[in-house]
């Protein structure tokens, strides 16, 4: 276990290497000044050369690899070009509000999607099961993106149910759920489809198989078999798919931030693209993408958890 | 079984007329047919017959858990004053489990590999809520401790991959006894076991009916299994129940013409091995449209007319005794009919009757020695942490075997004794480490692919399992002559090689078109034979050739690869786990235990006089076919050690009876007897 661990941390810490370095490299090496490029077009020649002093950039590239990566250990991801705040500071204010979002959306299409494929399974070609199927294909065919749109023109603009835009008074945890409430539905929507086709598919596996007869054979509940059984074996390659999907919904987030302007990571990294504010958009992607790692690796875990043979093999 | 017996007091549970359909795209499968029998208390009552003959399908529908397509179509099944086809789902639950419980055939695959023993017994006793929790476990670890688990306490907190096969059968049959069933159903207990685990399996499960007062109701296609443990036993072929009866009327006076044959084609019966293997031509009929008159018809070596047109009547011998067959009363009824034991009722096919002698053999066509193969068990990394320096298992071990051309030579050994990775390894298909292997004298050993490829035409290897390793996707035609296209030879013409190596099996012309899940495992089995036949090949190897087949298609392919060899001059090396095979087709044995030849020599000498303990253990593991020869004790008791922790001196020590504080400290090296015997034993049985 403590192998595993220290393999996989190894194996995230390179792949984390490898995202700054492209990122780094996209910014040195795209012809012109890096200055320039940082602070935009109209930037003044005093600002370009404060720029260069501050970024190290007139020393080797080596080296300005070796200082970003130095100071991105110790928590320091730069400065933000503009207001010259920390870019650490300014990513630490609008995580919450994607991981919330996240959160959200995934916990919902959980929720909703892991017990339906799961009553899908037990009654294969029931009316549920077909009603599940067709959902699956239509919600999984549609981008998030149209969704938002939608969601935020019926239930926002036309029916007003819901609020628009932004993420809630701060402070106020009731309002701040009613503006997850459109968004997270937005981007758990396809997830919900992918779900419930995923444990469908594992779950008519796992019933066929020979121990759940034995279950059965031993009288236990039905309940007891589909739940504390079938789907404890069948709800492995889920996790995996889950954790593998994180990507995926972090890009489903920027389209949902940015539609439902919640200020989250994907709008910032939105927002700094648009004004060429690099360090945000280095910082904020290096941020994003030491999450989906984390996030691969604890549905690793948990899968281990579930599961005594991958633990012991760990 | 005469109608009164069926409403006797004894009876426990009554089969009544039960008919069972399945739906498939093929048509309705009329699975179990009008079947009757009783089953009396306290009795181990076993149900025999060949695979798809309904055996499964009737203990299924005792539990009412036949799969969605079945449908039963009458009948009833009485237990106590219910009828348990009409029970309802609540009903049946409470049943299942409490008063009927079941013994699975794999243990591998039916118990859930995500939960430990604990919790898996727990939730058997979920309907005991006056029970506490300690005392459900109390329960289970005291089952646990009965079936022979040691450390009962500590192993129930395990899963069921910590358990070896022998053990996780072991818990299943705890996890079955566990509530105190009154029947206890076991589908082929033992057909997932090695030889020594099932003898030990025979009689945990005899010890424990006595302890238990249970009945008990075994399904197996083992007419050794069904011997030595049952009391009662009912024959079934095709989905009917065609004799039935005390054990010893079975064995030793059995009334119908299939009874008899099967028991005349079980090669543990035979002991005369010169002559070839007695089979029942014809294979089981198609089920979707049984015939009318008598099922076995077709392949009956006595079938009259009437046989075809008119049921036969199920004539009743005696209080216990059944069987369905015209030649035993009315009209039809033959006196002479069955003939004394001694003589054959099916014939040897070709009936020439004795095998042919085999060719004196001079220089070996193959011949390894000192061979030694590793398997890498963990990274470099990983053992030092875990400050391991061993970083491998011998998985073969100083092997030395020979065969020479047109010999057979059989190599026995249970699971995870190194005998396919020894298989693998003479065709390279598995690296070596140490030690020679030559082919026609010539040293092949590691040989680079493209060096060996030409010898692959002289060597040829036939699978265990045969429908899985075969392509599904191509015809028969291809697959027999797809060697061809492997060699990139042209030049022949592929139909013609066909039909070749199609006659030369045995395999009728209109069976090239057809694909692999349309044969039956011995026509599957024969396009494997054919393949492996392609080349002309001097040396076969082959896994398991027969595993899995009924004994009335098992002697047809053994009778067809020693035909072969006597034709073409084939050296066989034969790989199995089944003794009373080897000893009809191999003229010389070698043992393995643990990756190690433990005992090696000519075939009859070997049976008639084993020199190694675990030899003579192996030996007297086979059940034997006949209830007056049952074991009263089994020989060695444990299992094959894992090969992470091979014992320091005698790998067998363990196990062993005679072991002794030299066999603990040292090996026992090959030593050669005068008689050529080899053996690895310190104290080698007289
Ligand atoms: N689910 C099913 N759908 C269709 N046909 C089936 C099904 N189960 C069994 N059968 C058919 O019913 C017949 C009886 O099968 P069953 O499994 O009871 O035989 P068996 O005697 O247990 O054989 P084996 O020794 O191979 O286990 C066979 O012809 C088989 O092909
Ligand atoms: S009834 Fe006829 S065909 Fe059937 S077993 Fe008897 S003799 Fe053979
Ligand atoms: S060497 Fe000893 S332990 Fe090994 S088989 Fe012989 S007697 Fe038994
Ligand atoms: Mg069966």
């Amino acid at each position: 276990m403590l192998y595993y661990l220290t393999k996989r941390l190894g194996l995230s810490a390179v792949v984390i290497g490898l995202v700054v370095l492209v990122l780094f490299s996209l910014l040195h090496f795209i012809p012109g000044d890096p200055a320039t490029i940082a602070l935009g077009p109209r930037a003044t020649e005093e600002a370009i050369a404060r720029y260069a002093e501050k970024m190290h950039l007139n020393e080797p590239v080596w080296r300005q690899f070796l200082i970003y990566i130095g100071n991105a250990l110790t928590g320091d991801l730069g400065l933000d070009v503009f207001s010259d705040r920390p870019v650490t500071a300014i990513i630490m204010e609008r995580i919450c509000f994607t991981l919330a979002l996240v959160g959200a959306g995934m916990g919902w299409a959980m929720l909703l999607g892991i017990p339906l494929g799961c009553l899908a399974a037990v009654k294969p070609n029931s009316w549920l099961d077909r009603v599940t199927g067709v959902l699956s294909v239509g919600t999984i065919a549609v981008p998030s993106f149209l969704v938002s749109i939608w969601a935020l023109l019926i239930f926002a603009v036309q029916l007003r149910w819901l609020p628009a835009i932004g993420a809630g008074e701060p402070g106020q945890i009731g309002d701040q759920l009613m503006h997850l409430i459109l968004p997270a539905f937005a981007i758990g929507l396809s997830w919900v489809g992918y779900l419930a086709r995923m444990v469908r598919a594992s779950m008519l596996e796992v019933m066929g198989e020979n121990y759940i007869r034995s279950a059965r054979a031993f009288g236990l509940q039905p309940r007891r078999v589909i739940f504390g059984y079938a789907l404890r074996v069948a709800i492995l390659p889920t996790i995996t798919l889950i954790g593998m999907g994180f990507g995926g919904m972090i890009s489903s987030t920027v389209f949902a931030e940015i539609i439902f302007a919640r200020p989250g990571l994907g709008k910032l990294i939105f927002d700094a693209v648009m004004a060429r504010n690099f360090p945000i958009v280095q910082g904020a992607v290096l941020v994003a993408t030491g999450l989906y790692i984390l996030v691969v690796l604890f549905s690793d875990i948990l899968i281990a958890w579930f599961d005594p043979r991958v633990r012991e093999s760990l | 079984m005469p109608k009164d017996a069926l409403h006797s007091p004894e009876t426990l549970l009554d089969v009544r007329n039960l008919s069972v359909d399945f739906r498939t795209p093929r048509g309705r499968v009329k699975a179990l047919r009008d079947i009757s029998f009783p089953i009396r208390k306290n009795r181990i009552v076993g149900i025999v017959g060949e695979s798809g003959s309904g055996k499964s399908t009737v203990l299924w529908a005792l539990l009412g858990l036949l799969a969605k397509n079945a449908d039963v179509m009458g009948g009833e099944v009485r237990f106590g004053d219910r009828d348990l086809l009409q029970a309802s789902e609540a009903q049946l639950r409470a049943t299942r489990g409490e008063e009927i419980s079941v013994v699975f055939q794999d243990p591998m695959t039916s118990q859930i590999p995500v939960l430990t023993y604990g919790r898996q017994m727990l939730d058997i006793l979920y309907r005991r809520p006056n029970v506490s929790a300690a005392e459900k476990r109390r329960l289970a670890v005291e089952m646990l401790g009965k079936v022979g688990i040691p450390d009962p306490d500590k192993r129930i907190d395990q899963y069921p991959h910590h358990f070896s096969g022998g053990m996780r059968q072991r818990a299943g049959i705890a996890m079955a006894l566990l509530t105190g069933p009154q029947l206890l159903l076991a589908d082929e207990p033992t057909t997932a076991l090695d030889v020594t685990m099932e003898a030990q399996i025979i009689h945990l499960l005899q010890d424990l009916q006595k302890e238990l007062d249970a009945t008990v109701v075994v399904v197996s296609h083992n007419l050794g299994l069904i011997a030595e443990l049952c009391d009662d036993v009912v024959v079934m072929y095709a989905g009917e129940v065609i004799e039935a009866g005390e054990v010893r009327e079975i064995f030793h006076n059995a009334q119908h013409p299939y009874t008899r044959a099967l028991l005349e084609c079980d090669p543990a019966r035979i002991d005369d091995v010169s002559r070839k293997l007695p089979v029942i031509p014809g294979d089981i009929p198609d089920l979707t449209k049984p015939r009318s008159g008598c099922i076995y018809a077709p392949r009956c070596q006595r079938a009259l007319p009437v046989c075809h047109e008119t049921l036969p009547p199920d004539v009743a011998r005696g209080e216990t005794s059944l069987a369905r067959c015209h030649l035993l009363d009315g009209l039809h009824h033959d006196p002479s009919w069955p003939p004394p034991l001694d003589v054959m009722t099916v014939g040897q096919e070709g009936s020439a009757g004795t095998k042919p002698a085999r060719a004196k053999h001079d220089a070996a066509l193959l011949e390894v020695s000192e061979l030694n193969v590793q398997f890498e068990t963990i990274g470099p990394l990983r053992a030092r942490l875990k400050g391991l320096s061993q970083r491998h298992v011998d998985a073969v071990l100083d092997v030395g075997l020979s065969v020479a051309p047109g010999e057979t030579v059989g190599l026995v050994g249970e699971s995870g004794s190194g005998k396919t990775t020894l298989g693998r390894c003479v065709l390279n298909l598995v690296p070596s480490q140490a030690g020679s292997v030559r082919f026609e004298g010539k040293e092949i050993r590691n040989m680079p692919e493209a060096r060996f490829k030409p010898l692959r035409r002289d060597m040829a290897m036939m699978f265990q399992d045969p429908v899985g390793s075969l392509s599904p996707r191509k015809s028969v035609r291809a697959l027999i002559t797809e060697p061809f296209q492997i060699h990139d030879i042209t030049g022949v013409d592929l139909d013609a090689e066909a039909e070749r190596l199609a006659e030369m099996v045995r395999l009728p012309k209109h069976f090239l078109s057809r694909y692999p899940h349309e044969l039956s495992g011995g026509q599957a089995r024969r396009v494997g034979v054919a393949r492996a036949l392609a080349l002309n090949p001097k040396l076969i190897i082959a896994d398991e050739p027969t595993a899995g087949l009924d004994v009335s298609v098992q002697g047809e392919i053994l009778n067809l690869m020693a035909d072969l060899q006597a034709e073409h001059g084939l050296g066989y090396l034969i790989i199995t786990h089944n003794l009373p095979v080897v000893r009809h087709i191999a003229d010389r044995l070698a043992i393995m235990y643990l990756g190690r030849i433990v005992e090696e020599g000519r075939t009859d000498e070997v049976f008639a006089r084993p020199v190694h303990p675990y030899t003579r253990a192996l030996v007297e593991g086979v059940p034997q076919p006949d209830p007056d020869r049952r074991r009263v004790h089994v020989s060695i008791s444990g299992e094959v050690p894992s090969l992470l922790n091979r014992p320091k001196g005698c790998d067998f020590a363990g196990r062993c009876p005679f072991a002794q504080d030299r066999c603990r400290a040292e090996k026992p090296p090959h030593v050669t007897m005068a008689d050529g015997r080899r053996h690895a034993c310190h104290f080698p049985l007289g």
